[in-house]
């Protein structure tokens, strides 16, 4: 099987000889065919050709690189490779989709970054992979395969000058099996051409028995590769009343430090973090009541004193004693909380008694709650100092948190509310405009539009979870400032000569009345491709109409959903 | 080592050499129909619609950035094949010299795209329109850096510029090549080699900025670094198709029939399958990470091409941009077949026309093709404004040599086989 | 040093309509199978036995490395919030990037027919499949459990009962990177068997023969072999030329899919397999030049060679820049802050120094291969390769690094560095990856005898037809 290069090799290589004199000797031995040696590319192609041109067609050219032009000098035909490697391709390809589609949309469907659980655009990049290891593993194998390799003993290789074909020797066989095979013939065929050597093939006579070591070695690294497998076989399938080994005692154990521990963790060895600056501690927060509610605690005391002890209770639940006791101690009642309460007065304007039950500031108890009537004490004027920066940061947050729905300029038609009224969206509630008189400071006071960001309305949700207390009162001052600049009247100018005042007075009227002729545009032209639009579903679902069976369903469908886009 | 001798190169006075009567006698018929027809379509198209001429200018830009595309194509695929040195190509080089010297005509017929940008405001390319950033709502320092770049003035002198550099590639490179063919001075071949390395880095420079001034800023806001090169591998691939098409025309009307062979087919047909999936690569990589970003600053220009009928413009092309080239030239069989290679170069120079109408025409201002009138006006146009450059590409090769006969790799390239 | 040209022709200059020479000297086909196998046959000389040996020792500093970092935990690196994706990312990228030319030398210049490819792809190749072993080194340890690794794959688990994320880049990652070891693998392999055959049919002694022979799966150089194989190879290669574009692609959606500022762009996939390229033939090109005076193949690895890669050099380096230059560009024409920011933070902020190194090694070092005399002096090319290969690794850092540590969260901005395990991984890499490389060297062929051995046929029969 694998022959040791023998001293034979040294053989005179320019020398010509037939060995028929060896062939008496190799008689009793099958022989395979005939092979000559070649120089050069062109001799070698020359004598393909004579082969080809004599008949013989199972023939083969053995060279160190690939000639080209030789399959044709020999006649071979092309390979079935590609068709292979077609097939195991397509084969990739429906694996990987099947596999993703099946793993990710079908038997473990979960979201994730918000994509569909079936993204095709998500599965390109592994089918493709997919597509091109099954196609190379379709090319490798195949070839291999087509070519009948590995096949370590070959007659071929029983001559020790068959060394060279991988070196600079051109070899060229003519088999036994081929119809014509005629081994005299065949041999002064070959010999005829451009060669120096012809030599019969014949049976390898080196022992076919694989060396002992390489069985040792199999067997050894066979063996040894199979303990690991059995161990983990046997561990999955007993049972073992001894604790579980820990390879990693940290993670399985974390070494949890008390407080005053010490701990190399931390540069200052200390186990304890100190707060990050700025942290409160719960129950210890300097709350100022009329400022966290936008109610005078003073006046809500007297009026309704439960409901200000509950309110108190949920800003400082570590004070509910306290505040009890003191209520029992003090006849007055709001004497011993206003120690909580900012003392200073103000001046206090008394709700216009429609309360809704979300302004509450107790919402579970709100419906249960019997004073829904009573008027609350709301704060009438911002407690913030007003100045540039805090509108400033009243604007900011605005944009950010209220703009959505209420619009930038708060009309109450911002980015949601379009999209809810283009999908016509069953459950939404217009936002209100900020603009409407009702909720104009003299009628809506500060402390209530306070609340109202604080704990929502209707279907806004309260946003006293994201926005900060003293950022809040900046909206309530920038809302304030938004309904002055939509409609501030001329008198509220003082520093306004004549002239000024004309001409603003002016401008105002061609502005509203530019305003009104581009809302009629829009109006009118809103109202045309609805129309437009109407005739283009009808037309569809007449369309429609024509198919099977559920048509009379779908026009329903779609003139209902017809209907609503005209009413809208 | 091969069976067969190549053939010795003919003389290079060879009628073989020589534009075909038959197509010379067409550029006079090309040129003038072609113009008019473009005038035609433009003309219907500027009916359409109800922003000014929007909807004209539009068809007009759609039609003049196809016909840019394949002649950048080809000035590209001539810098190339000297950047490389090839030896292949040496046969159909010449038709891509006499297609990249187009850029002179499409330079004048570009000048109404500038035109319509001085006189009207934001006929067509809307961040000229004074109102934009009010009626967008875009913050006013946003909108003023933005129109540093996306200005009048500014973006009149990039474009002169553009056509300057390529103008200036185009000619050098076809007039030396000429002037090989009466000298057969070895020494063009190096000169043009030698500066092949330097127009390769202006033309991409120049490309990329095209790219984005003339189609990307049709949608102001919307930006995607990768979008010059989406531009440009349409364009090459468009080039390809149009060397297989032409050299598959001349050679039935009798030109070069000896010179390019089976081989040049094969190999064209080899780089059109690869620039198919070249092009498809740099598409599905810019849509997959604007969809899987999914901000609403880059969504925007995919999610008008994703809903109604640009929706089914984008389907058509993913399956006949992709799909069906992809599957029709993967085999050997049909790039060996000269009128496969030229059936598919063919289709594919229709498709590339999709691909540009869908990058430009979705942003029109009702978003609409504007109707079976709309879609003859952009087919009218564009069939005219190719007829056009048709015929004066015919009326330059008249004047000159179909092949570079004394290019001193001619032998090489006629006698060149696929292994 | 003195330009080594043998036989006094310098076969860079190419008269237009005759190709100059790509095996120089009055060679046989015996004088490469010589050549080539003298390296894996001779005793080894001192400065391989040398080079392996600082190699090794690095090989298992790493290994301990690992170790520490395994029984510790990833707390040892310097990744901290913000910056989570530290020096290993950085490093897988980088290695990854080197992989491309291997593949890129052996697929795609193949398809284009660049025949001065076949003495230089071998050796490419196994650089290709030693640099992702490197490269996949590092997400293996990231992971943390690194025992646990095989979860990535798509197994029926019993023990989590559901599957893997394939809307995930990650996981898109997980089948690029083995799909393109294994391919490269195959393809690397593939190629080697007839050169293998060759060693076989050359070893005297025994057990050498055996195992060549084992390895050479009984190549007999029939023609019908040669034909199915010739095949088999443009295919492999046909798959190979996307795959290596899809590599890199992948690896860039990593980053580009996200919402980072300066990551989420899409120039990213074509920027990185430009890139890729450019670091990869700089690498080739490090260990060639040194390789090919040590091992005496300057008859087969020419200065026209290296100044072909030089080029393939210059032009990737000028896409990367322009690259660069359009990301900056958009960003500020886009007009959206966080990109703006994002931007002007990697060129002033307190990464500087990085960035400026990035753009100093890798579009202008570069361009000095516009003149020839560089591209033709090998020990400048060294000089050059090894500033774009720095620069390279500083572009995936100032990426990686300069968006995450100051992204959408300013309260959260911080200041990476490096740990002393970050440094010893990085540099344990390069023993890795060198150590293999020697050994491969001393091994396998290095250079592809087959195919040097067709394009010197060509060369000889161009001669010939010259004399008829």
């Amino acid at each position: 099987m694998f022959r040791v290069r023998s001293d034979q090799e040294t053989t005179d290589v320019g020398q010509t000889f037939y060995n028929c004199e060896l062939m008496s000797e190799n008689n009793e031995k099958k022989v395979h065919g005939v092979v000559a040696e070649y120089t050069s590319v062109d001799t070698l192609l020359s004598a393909c050709r004579r082969v080809r041109d004599a008949g013989y067609e199972k023939t083969d050219a053995f060279t160190p690189f690939p000639v080209h032009g030789i399959d044709k000098a020999l006649g071979i035909k092309p390979t079935v490779l590609p068709w292979i490697v077609l097939g195991a391709g397509l084969t990739g390809t429906a694996t990987a989709l099947v596999m993703q589609i099946w793993m990710n949309s079908i038997d473990y469907p979960y979201i994730i970054s918000g994509k569909p659980f079936l993204s095709l655009p998500a599965f390109m990049p592994v089918a493709f992979e997919l597509t091109v290891l099954f196609a190379s593993f379709g090319a490798f194998f195949g070839m291999w395969a087509l070519n009948g390799l590995p096949k370590f003993s070959n007659p071929v290789f029983t001559d020790p000058r068959f060394d060279r074909v991988t070196d600079d020797r051109f070899f060229l066989y003519i088999d036994s099996k081929d119809d014509q095979f005629d081994r005299g013939g065949v041999e002064k065929l070959l010999g005829d051409t451009d060669t120096d050597y012809v030599q019969t093939v014949v049976d390898d006579d080196s022992s076919d028995k694989v060396p002992k070591p390489f069985f040792m070695m199999w067997g050894l690294v066979v063996g040894l590769s199979v303990i690991p497998l059995l161990v983990v076989l046997k561990m999955r399938v007993s049972h073992s009343s001894q604790p579980r080994f820990h390879v990693f005692y940290d993670m399985d154990f974390s070494p949890a430090k008390d407080a005053q521990q010490y701990s190399t963790l931390f540069r200052d060895g200390r186990a304890m973090r100190p707060d990050v600056p700025g942290t409160v501690a719960r129950g210890e927060e300097q709350a100022d009541l009329n400022y966290m509610t936008g109610i005078d605690m003073e006046a809500l005391t007297a009026i309704d004193r439960p409901r200000a002890e509950r309110l108190v209770r949920r800003f400082n639940p570590y004070f509910q004693g306290e505040t009890e006791s003191a209520a029992e101690n003090e006849t007055e009642g709001a004497g011993k909380t206003s120690t909580e309460i900012e003392p200073e007065k103000k001046p206090v304007t008394v709700g216009d008694g429609d309360s809704d039950k979300s302004e509450a500031d107790e919402v579970p108890d709100a419906t249960a709650e019997p004073s829904v009537v009573e008027p609350t004490p709301w704060l009438d004027s911002n407690p913030l100092v007003l100045n540039e920066k805090v509108l400033a940061d009243g604007r900011k947050n605005f944009g950010i948190y209220c703009s959505v729905c209420h619009g930038m300029n708060g009309s109450g038609n911002g980015l949601v509310n379009v999209r809810a009224q283009k999908i016509i969206s069953p459950d939404w509630i217009q936002p209100s405009s900020l603009h409407q008189e009702t909720l104009y400071a003299n009628k809506y006071p500060d402390g209530k539009l306070f609340s109202t960001i604080s704990n929502g309305i209707r279907k806004m949700p309260g946003y006293a979870g994201q926005i900060k207390t003293r950022d809040r009162w900046a909206i309530v001052a920038y809302v304030r400032a938004l309904q002055l600049s939509q409609n501030a009247s001329i008198e509220q100018f003082k520093n306004l000569d004549d002239s000024e005042r004309a001409k603003i007075l002016k401008e105002q009227i061609e502005a509203k009345k530019a305003l009104k002729d581009k809302a009629d545009a829009a109006a009118k032209a809103a109202k045309e491709k609805a129309q437009a639009d109407e005739k283009a579903v009808l037309e569809e679902a007449d369309a429609q109409e024509a198919d099977a069976r559920e048509a009379d369903v779908q026009e329903a469908d779609v003139q209902e959903a017809d209907t609503a886009k005209a009413s809208t | 080592m091969s069976e067969h001798k190549a053939l010795a190169p003919k003389s290079s006075d060879d009628p073989a050499f020589m534009l075909p009567a038959s197509l010379a006698a067409l550029r006079l018929p090309l040129c003038v129909g072609g113009f008019v027809l473009m005038l035609l379509g433009w003309w219907l198209a500027s009916g359409i619609g109800d922003y000014g001429n929007n909807f004209g200018m539009s068809v007009y830009l759609t039609a003049a950035v196809y016909c840019m595309t394949i002649v950048l194509g080809c000035l590209f695929f001539v810098l190339i094949q000297h950047l490389v040195r090839a030896g292949w190509s040496i046969v159909v080089r010449r038709i891509a010299e006499l297609a990249m010297v187009m850029v002179i005509p499409m330079g004048i017929l570009f000048i109404p795209v500038l035109t319509s940008l001085w006189m009207g405001e934001g006929t067509l390319y809307r961040w000229d329109n004074p109102e934009y950033a009010v009626e967008h709502g875009l913050p006013g320092d946003v909108w003023e850096e933005k129109l540093r770049w996306l200005n009048e003035s500014w973006f009149t002198v990039r474009t002169i510029g553009y056509f300057a550099v390529w103008t200036s590639l185009a000619l050098f490179f076809f007039k030396n090549s000429v002037r090989q063919d009466q000298t057969g001075d070895k020494a063009i071949t190096d000169k043009m080699q030698y500066w092949s390395g330097p127009a390769v880095m202006l033309f991409s420079l120049t490309t990329t900025f095209a790219a984005f001034d003339w189609v990307m800023s049709l949608a102001p806001m919307w930006f995607s670094t990768m979008f010059g090169v989406y531009l440009f591998a349409g364009s090459i691939l468009g080039a390809h198709c149009l060397l297989a098409v032409a050299s598959y025309v001349l050679q039935k009307q009798g030109a070069m029939r000896d010179e390019v062979t089976v081989e040049h087919y094969h190999d064209l047909g080899k780089l059109i399958f690869g620039f198919v999936f070249f092009w498809t690569y740099i598409s599905f990589s810019q849509y997959l990470l604007i969809w899987y970003g999914n901000i609403p600053e880059e969504t925007e220009w995919f999610y008008v091409r994703q809903i109604g009928n640009w929706g089914t413009v984008a389907l058509l092309l993913i399956f006949f941009h992709w799909m069906l080239p992809f599957a029709g030239t993967m085999s050997r069989h049909v790039r060996r077949k000269p009128g496969l290679v030229c059936a598919w170069g063919a289709y594919l120079l229709i498709m590339h026309y999709v691909d540009v109408y869908f990058m430009i025409m979705p942003t029109v201002e009702e978003g609409t093709a504007g109707g079976v009138m709309g879609v003859l006006a952009s087919i009218l146009c564009v069939v005219g404004m190719v007829a056009l450059l048709s015929g004066l590409c015919l009326g330059l090769a008249r004047q000159n040599k179909v092949v570079a006969v004394r290019d001193p790799r001619l032998g090489e390239s006629i006698a060149f086989e696929n292994i | 040093m003195s330009l080594a040209i043998p036989n006094g022709l310098d076969n860079t200059v190419e008269q237009p309509g005759e190709r100059a020479p790509l095996v120089l000297g009055d060679t046989t086909y015996h004088d490469i199978t010589e050549a080539v196998c003298q390296v894996a046959e001779r005793k080894p000389s001192t400065s391989w036995v040398i080079g392996f040996l600082i190699s090794f020792a690095l090989l298992q500093w790493l290994g301990i490395c690992i170790l520490y970092l395994i029984y510790t935990g990833v707390g040892v690196w310097g990744n901290r919030s913000p910056v989570f994706w530290g020096w290993p990312i950085v490093n897988f990228v980088f290695w990854v990037g080197i992989g491309h030319a291997g593949t890129l030398i052996s697929a795609i210049l193949f398809l284009f027919r660049q025949e001065w490819r076949t003495s230089i792809n071998r050796a490419a190749e196994a650089m290709t499949i030693f640099a992702v072993v490197c490269a996949g080194t590092f997400p293996g340890i990231h992971v943390g459990r690194a025992w646990l690794a095989f979860w990535l794959a798509p197994y029926p688990s019993l023990n989590l009962w559901m599957w893997p994320q394939f809307r995930s880049p990650l996981l898109w990652d997980v089948f690029a990177v083995s799909t393109y070891g294994t391919v490269s693998l195959l393809f690397w392999y593939m190629g080697m068997v007839p050169d293998l055959a060759t060693f076989r049919d050359r070893s005297v002694n025994k057990w050498r023969r055996m195992a060549y022979g084992v390895l050479s799966l009984g190549w007999s150089g029939s023609s019908r072999h040669w034909m199915r194989y010739e095949k088999a190879y443009a295919l492999l290669a046909a798959f190979a030329a996307p795959l290596v574009l899809s590599v890199h692609t992948i690896v860039s959606f990593d980053f580009a899919v996200s919402q980072v500022p300066g990551w989420h762009t899409t120039i990213f996939p074509p920027y990185f397999v430009a890139g890729a390229i450019f670091s990869g033939f700089a690498m080739v090109l490090t260990l060639m030049i040194p390789a090919r005076k040590m091992l005496g193949l300057e008859n087969l690895i020419t200065i026209r060679h290296l100044d072909n890669m030089c080029k393939i050099i210059l032009a990737t380096g000028s896409i990367v820049g322009l690259a660069y230059g359009t990301e900056f560009f958009i960003a500020w024409y886009g007009q959206v802050q966080e990109e703006k920011f994002a931007f002007t933070n990697r060129a002033f902020g307190p990464y500087w120094w990085a960035y400026w190194t990035m753009v100093t090694c890798n579009v202008i070092s570069p361009q000095l291969f516009w003149f020839k005399k560089l591209r033709t002096t090998p020990w400048m090319i060294v000089l050059v390769c090894i500033f774009v290969n720095i620069g390279m690794w500083f572009e995936r850092f100032v990426i990686v690094v300069t968006s995450l540590s100051r992204d959408y969260l300013p309260s959260a901005w911080a200041y990476f560095s490096p740990t002393w395990v970050d440094w010893s991984m990085l540099i344990g890499s390069f023993g890795l990856f060198f150590t293999l490389f020697l050994l491969f060297c001393r091994l396998m062929p290095v250079i592809n005898m087959a195919e040097t051995k067709a394009t010197l046929a060509k060369q000889y029969h161009v001669s010939n037809d010259g004399e008829h």
